[in-house]
C-alpha cells in the first residue's frame, strides 16, 4: 500500500477538484463575468438560482449586441457553501480567467472571506444580498440596503400607528455577524428613541437549530407582560427559518396576537408550511414578487420562460430579492461598462458616478459615485395563504443608503 | 359610530372597508360596538364582506365594491346592489396588522351571534377571548342570552363575568377578578396586576382581598403550566434524541461499527414519507390524513433495505478495520444526500399535515401541548417498546443479544454471526426511518436534514452505554431534559456547551456510559 500523507492527499483532492470548479461556456472572444454561489451544500436552495439569474441578464445583453461591441460569456462556479473556498474559486477567476466582475456570495462571512481578494486583486464583486451594513469597499458594490434602509423603515412601520405600535422587541437570531451587528445596531436606535433596555430580549441559537420549543414559550411568557405591544424581530436563517415558524403557529400564536419581522425570510423559505397560521407575519425587502408595475410582469414572464427553455432546476414561479438584485447588478455593471467605453475596473468604477437602472421592483436604482452602495426601493411583505407575500407598504422612493449607521 | 347603529348602512360598511387603514379599523370597531344591537341579517352581511376581505375576495372600485368568487376573479357581485360587475380595475386591499385584528374582532363577533353550529360559535369566542377588553358587554349578553348550547352558554357567561373588571360595582367586580383567575394565563396575571393601581385597592379591604387572591391564585397556576411545559419540552426533546439514537445503539453496540450516515437514513425515512403520501394523494385521496400511519411499515422496510444493502456492498468487507468503516459509511452518506438532491432537489418537502399532527391544545394555564410533538413522543415510546420485544423476545432478539456479549462464543455454538448482523443492521436502519417519519411533522425535510442528528445521537449513545437500549433511553431524557433546563438561563448556544462539557466530565468517571453492557472478548 502506498504511503498516503495530508500532504500528498490534500495536493490530491485539490487537482481532482480544479477542473470542476470553473466550467466555462463557450463563445468568441467574449468578455468574461464570474459568479460565486453555491449549487451544493446548504445555500444551494438559494444561490444557486442566483446563477441562472446572471446567465438571463447576460444572455438579454448580448442579443441587444452585447457591451462595447462584445459578447459576455459567465463562468459559473461551486464554492459548495463552504466559506474559504468563495476566496479561492474567487482568486482563480480574477488571475486566471480575468474576469471584469464577480457577482456572488449570499451570507455575510462569505463575503468577508471574497473581500481581501477582490481588494488586492482590485477586481469587483457585485453583492445582492441586504446586509448588516458597515463596511464600504471600492471593490464591492452593494446592491442591496444596508439596515439604515431596510431594517429600520420596517421596524418604524411596526412601532407606528400604521403598524401595531410595537413598544416591545424580542430579538432571535442565529449566531454570527449579520444577526448580532442587526440587534446591535436596533438596540442603538431604540436606545436613541427612548425605549428602556427593559423592554427588548436577545436570544441566539446556534446554525441549523430546530428545537425552538423553549423560544416560543419565551415569547408568549414575554409578549403577556405588560408595557405594550410585542413584535419578534427574527434573524435566524436556513432551515431554522420554517422550523420556527411551524412552532409558532403550532403553538397558537398569530400574527395579530405577536407579529414576527423576519428579516431573512424569503418565499422559499414558506415552502413544505402551512401558511394558513401564518398570515401576516412580515419581512422587508427591496424587492417582492408582488410588487406591481409592467416592468415586474415582463421579468416573471422572462423568467418563466428562461426556466422552460434553459430547463433551470427551480420553481419558474418563484422569484425573490436576490435574484432580481443579482439580474440587476448584471445591467448596471453593463451601463457603467458602456459609459466607460472599457473594461478596466478602475474606469467602470468611475463610471458608477450618476448611472440609473429602471429594474422590475418599479424603483429606479441610482448610484452617486460617493460609494459603491445603489438607492433601492423598500417593500414590507406580509405572509399570505399561498406561501407568498402580499405588499403591506412600499416607501415613496428610493431612500439615499447610508453605509455606517450611526446607532452602534 | 351612528354608522353602524340599527339598521346597518350596507353602503357605507363597503365604502369604509374599501377605504384607508384608518377607515377599516374604524368600520371593524364600528361593528364590535355595534355588535349587541344589529339584526342578524345585517351581521351576516357584514360577516360576508369581512371574510371576503381578509381572503383579499373584496375588490374595490371607486364607485363601490364587489366580492369575487375566488382571488382575481375577472368580475363579481357588486356587495350592495349584487349586480354582476367586471373587476378589471378593482384594487383588492391589503390588511395591515392592525387592521387584521380589528377585522378578526369583528368577524368572530359576527360568528359568536349568526354562525349555526356551535363549534364556529365556540370558534369565534375563541377570538373573543383574546381580546376580550375590548369586546363590550352587550355583545356577550346577547350571545348568552341566544346560546342553545349548555356547555358554550356557561363559557359565555364566565367570560361576561370575567369582563366586567372594571365595572362600577364592587360585587360584580370581585365576580370578576374571581372569574379571570378561574382561567390562569400570563395574560390574566397581566390583567390583574394593572388592578393594583386602582383607587379601589387602597380604598376597599375587600377588592384587595379579592384581588391579591386571585393573583397569588392565578401566578400559581402559571408557575405550574411552566413547570409543564418544561417537562413537555424536555420529553419532546428526548423522544426526537432517542429516536435518532436508538438504531445506532444497536448498529454500534453489536458491530462496533460508527455508521455515519444514520442521519441519511433519517433523511431517507422522511422521503418515504412523502413518497407514501404523493401515492395516497393519486390514488386514495380520500385516506390522505391517514398517509403518516401508513407511512410507518413503508419506511421501516424501505430504509431496512437500504441499510441491508449497504451491509452486504459495503461493510461486510470491514469488519476488522473500523476507521475505514467510518470513513465508508460517510462516503454513503454524502452519496445518499447528493442522490437525494439530484433526483428530488434542495426544497423542502411539501408535506400536507392532518389535523392529529398540527395545532396544539392549550392544556393548563400557558401550557399548550402540540400536536406534533405528542406525535413524536407516543412514537419514541411505541417503538421503544417494539425494540425491546424484538430484542427480548424474540429469536432474532436472542441472537442478537448473544452476537454482542460474545461474538466467538456465539459462533462457535453455530449461530450465523453474518446473517445476524445484517439482520441487526436492518432493524438498526429501520429505526432511523421510522425516526424519519416521526419527524416530518416537526423538522423542514430537505437533504440535509439528516446532519444535525449524526452528532446528537452519538452523544446519546455513548452516554447511555454502548449497546444498551436502556441507556439510550435514560440519556436521552438526561440531554433532552438538561437542555430545556438550561437554555432559558443561558441561551440555546450556551446549553449545547455546557451539555456536551458536562458528558464528557461523566465519561471521565465512567468511560462506558451509563448502563455498560458487560462482554466478553
Amino acid at each position: 500500500m502506498t504511503h498516503l500523507t495530508r500532504r500528498s492527499f490534500v495536493g490530491a483532492a485539490a487537482l481532482l477538484a480544479a477542473p470542476a470548479l470553473i466550467r466555462p461556456s463557450l463563445a468568441a472572444d467574449p468578455v468574461k463575468l464570474g459568479c460565486l454561489f453555491s449549487s451544493s451544500g446548504t445555500m444551494a436552495n438559494l444561490e444557486g438560482r442566483l446563477n441562472h439569474v446572471v446567465r438571463m441578464a447576460a444572455d438579454e445583453i448580448n442579443g441587444r449586441g452585447g457591451v462595447n461591441g462584445r459578447q459576455i460569456e459567465v463562468l459559473t462556479s461551486d464554492p459548495a457553501s463552504d466559506w474559504p473556498l468563495y476566496a479561492q474559486v474567487g482568486r482563480q477567476m480574477l488571475q486566471q480567467e480575468k474576469v471584469a466582475a464577480l457577482f456572488g456570495c449570499w451570507t455575510s462571512v462569505s463575503r468577508k472571506s471574497v473581500l481581501p481578494v477582490v481588494e488586492q486583486n482590485d477586481g469587483l464583486l457585485f453583492y445582492p444580498l441586504h446586509f448588516e451594513g458597515d463596511e464600504n469597499s471600492k471593490n464591492v458594490v452593494y446592491m442591496n440596503s444596508p439596515p439604515a434602509s431596510s431594517v429600520l423603515p420596517a421596524v418604524d412601520y411596526l412601532m407606528g400607528p400604521e403598524g401595531v405600535g410595537a413598544k416591545r422587541f424580542f430579538m432571535i437570531g442565529s449566531d454570527y455577524v449579520w444577526p448580532r451587528t442587526i440587534n446591535k445596531q436596533l438596540k442603538g436606535y431604540w436606545k436613541s428613541k427612548g425605549i428602556p433596555e427593559t423592554a427588548w430580549r436577545e436570544e441566539y441559537v446556534p446554525f441549523g437549530f430546530s428545537n425552538f420549543q423553549t423560544l416560543v414559550n419565551q415569547v408568549r411568557s414575554f409578549a403577556s407582560q405588560p408595557g405594550g405591544q410585542a413584535i419578534v424581530v427574527l434573524t435566524v436563517v436556513g432551515s431554522s427559518i420554517p422550523d420556527f415558524l411551524r412552532e409558532f403557529a403550532n403553538q397558537g400564536v398569530t400574527a395579530t396576537d405577536v407579529p414576527i419581522l423576519g428579516l431573512d425570510m424569503v418565499e422559499a423559505d414558506l415552502e413544505g408550511l402551512d401558511t394558513a397560521k401564518l398570515v401576516g407575519h412580515l419581512n422587508c425587502w427591496a424587492y417582492l414578487q408582488a410588487a406591481k408595475g409592467e416592468r415586474n410582469k415582463k421579468f416573471l414572464g422572462d423568467w418563466a420562460a428562461y426556466v422552460k427553455a434553459k430547463n433551470v432546476p427551480f420553481s419558474a414561479d418563484t422569484v425573490i430579492d436576490p435574484m432580481v438584485s443579482a439580474y440587476d447588478s448584471v445591467h448596471l455593471w453593463a451601463l457603467a461598462a458602456a459609459k466607460a467605453g472599457s473594461f478596466a475596473v478602475p474606469e467602470v468604477r468611475q463610471a458608477f458616478a450618476n448611472l440609473s437602472f429602471d429594474d422590475p421592483s418599479g424603483y429606479t436604482l441610482t448610484m452617486t459615485g460617493e460609494n459603491n452602495y445603489v438607492s433601492r426601493g423598500v417593500f414590507i411583505g406580509s405572509v399570505n395563504e399561498k406561501r407568498g407575500f402580499d405588499v403591506l407598504w412600499q416607501s415613496a422612493d428610493a431612500p439615499k443608503p447610508v453605509p455606517f449607521s450611526p446607532y452602534g | 359610530m351612528p354608522a353602524f347603529a340599527a339598521p346597518l348602512d350596507r353602503a357605507i360598511l363597503a365604502g369604509a372597508l374599501c377605504g384607508d387603514g384608518a377607515a377599516q379599523v374604524g368600520a371593524a370597531e364600528g361593528l364590535v360596538r355595534a355588535g349587541g344591537d344589529l339584526p342578524a341579517d345585517d351581521l351576516a352581511y357584514a360577516g360576508r364582506l369581512l371574510g371576503a376581505l381578509v381572503e383579499r375576495r373584496l375588490a374595490c372600485l371607486p364607485d363601490g365594491a364587489l366580492l369575487l368568487a375566488g382571488q382575481n376573479a375577472p368580475e363579481g357581485q357588486d356587495a350592495v346592489t349584487d349586480a354582476r360587475r367586471p373587476a378589471a380595475e378593482a384594487r383588492a386591499p391589503v390588511l395591515g396588522l392592525r387592521q387584521r385584528a380589528a377585522v378578526e374582532t369583528a368577524r368572530g363577533v359576527v360568528a359568536l351571534l349568526t354562525e349555526g353550529t356551535p363549534a364556529a360559535r365556540a370558534a369565534g369566542l375563541a377570538v373573543l377571548e383574546r381580546r376580550i377588553t375590548i369586546v363590550p358587554a352587550a355583545v356577550l349578553d346577547r350571545a348568552r342570552d341566544a346560546e342553545s348550547d349548555a356547555a358554550l352558554k356557561g363559557t359565555i357567561a364566565s367570560l361576561a363575568e370575567a369582563a366586567a373588571l372594571s365595572s362600577p360595582d364592587p360585587v360584580r367586580r370581585r365576580a370578576a377578578i374571581a372569574a379571570v383567575a378561574a382561567s390562569p394565563s400570563g395574560a390574566a396575571a397581566a390583567r390583574l396586576d394593572a388592578l393594583k393601581s386602582d383607587p379601589a385597592y387602597r380604598a376597599d379591604p375587600a377588592f384587595r382581598v379579592a384581588l391579591d387572591a386571585g393573583l397569588a391564585q392565578v401566578r400559581r397556576a402559571v408557575a405550574i403550566g411552566d413547570g409543564l411545559a418544561i417537562v413537555y419540552n424536555g420529553l419532546s426533546f428526548a423522544s426526537i434524541l432517542f429516536m435518532a439514537a436508538a438504531g445506532l445503539a444497536i448498529i454500534f453496540g453489536l458491530m462496533g461499527v460508527i455508521n455515519l450516515a444514520q442521519g441519511e437514513f433519517i433523511m431517507l425515512g422522511a422521503y418515504t414519507t412523502y413518497g407514501v403520501q404523493e401515492a395516497f394523494r393519486r390514488f386514495v385521496p380520500g385516506l390522505l390524513d391517514l398517509y403518516l400511519v401508513a407511512a410507518v411499515p413503508v419506511a421501516f422496510l424501505a430504509v431496512a433495505l437500504v441499510g441491508i444493502g449497504v451491509e452486504a456492498l459495503v461493510l461486510r468487507h470491514l469488519y476488522r478495520r473500523p476507521l475505514m468503516s467510518l470513513l465508508a459509511t460517510w462516503a454513503v452518506s454524502l452519496f445518499l444526500v447528493n442522490l437525494v438532491r439530484v433526483t428530488v432537489g434542495t426544497q423542502n418537502l411539501q408535506f400536507s399535515m392532518p389535523a392529529y399532527v398540527s395545532g396544539g391544545v392549550p392544556v393548563y394555564a400557558d401550557f399548550v401541548m402540540t400536536w406534533n410533538r405528542l406525535f413524536a413522543i407516543g412514537f419514541a415510546v411505541a417503538t421503544l417498546f417494539l425494540t425491546l420485544l424484538i430484542l427480548r423476545r424474540t429469536p432474532l432478539g436472542l441472537d442478537i443479544r448473544a452476537v454482542t456479549q460474545n461474538r466467538d462464543m456465539a459462533a462457535c455454538l453455530g449461530l450465523p454471526t453474518r446473517r445476524i448482523d445484517r439482520l441487526a443492521f436492518g432493524l438498526g436502519s429501520g429505526l432511523a426511518g421510522l425516526a424519519g417519519v416521526a419527524l416530518c411533522p416537526i423538522y423542514s425535510v430537505n437533504p440535509g436534514m439528516g446532519s444535525g442528528f449524526i452528532v446528537d445521537s452519538f452523544m446519546v449513545v455513548v452516554l447511555g452505554g454502548v449497546g444498551s437500549l436502556i441507556g439510550t433511553l435514560v440519556a436521552a431524557v438526561a440531554v433532552g431534559g438538561a437542555n430545556v433546563l438550561i437554555e432559558p438561563i443561558s441561551g440555546a448556544v450556551a446549553a449545547k456547551v455546557i451539555v456536551l462539557v458536562g458528558i464528557i466530565l461523566f465519561l471521565q468517571r465512567r468511560p462506558k456510559g451509563l448502563f455498560a453492557v458487560r462482554r466478553r472478548r
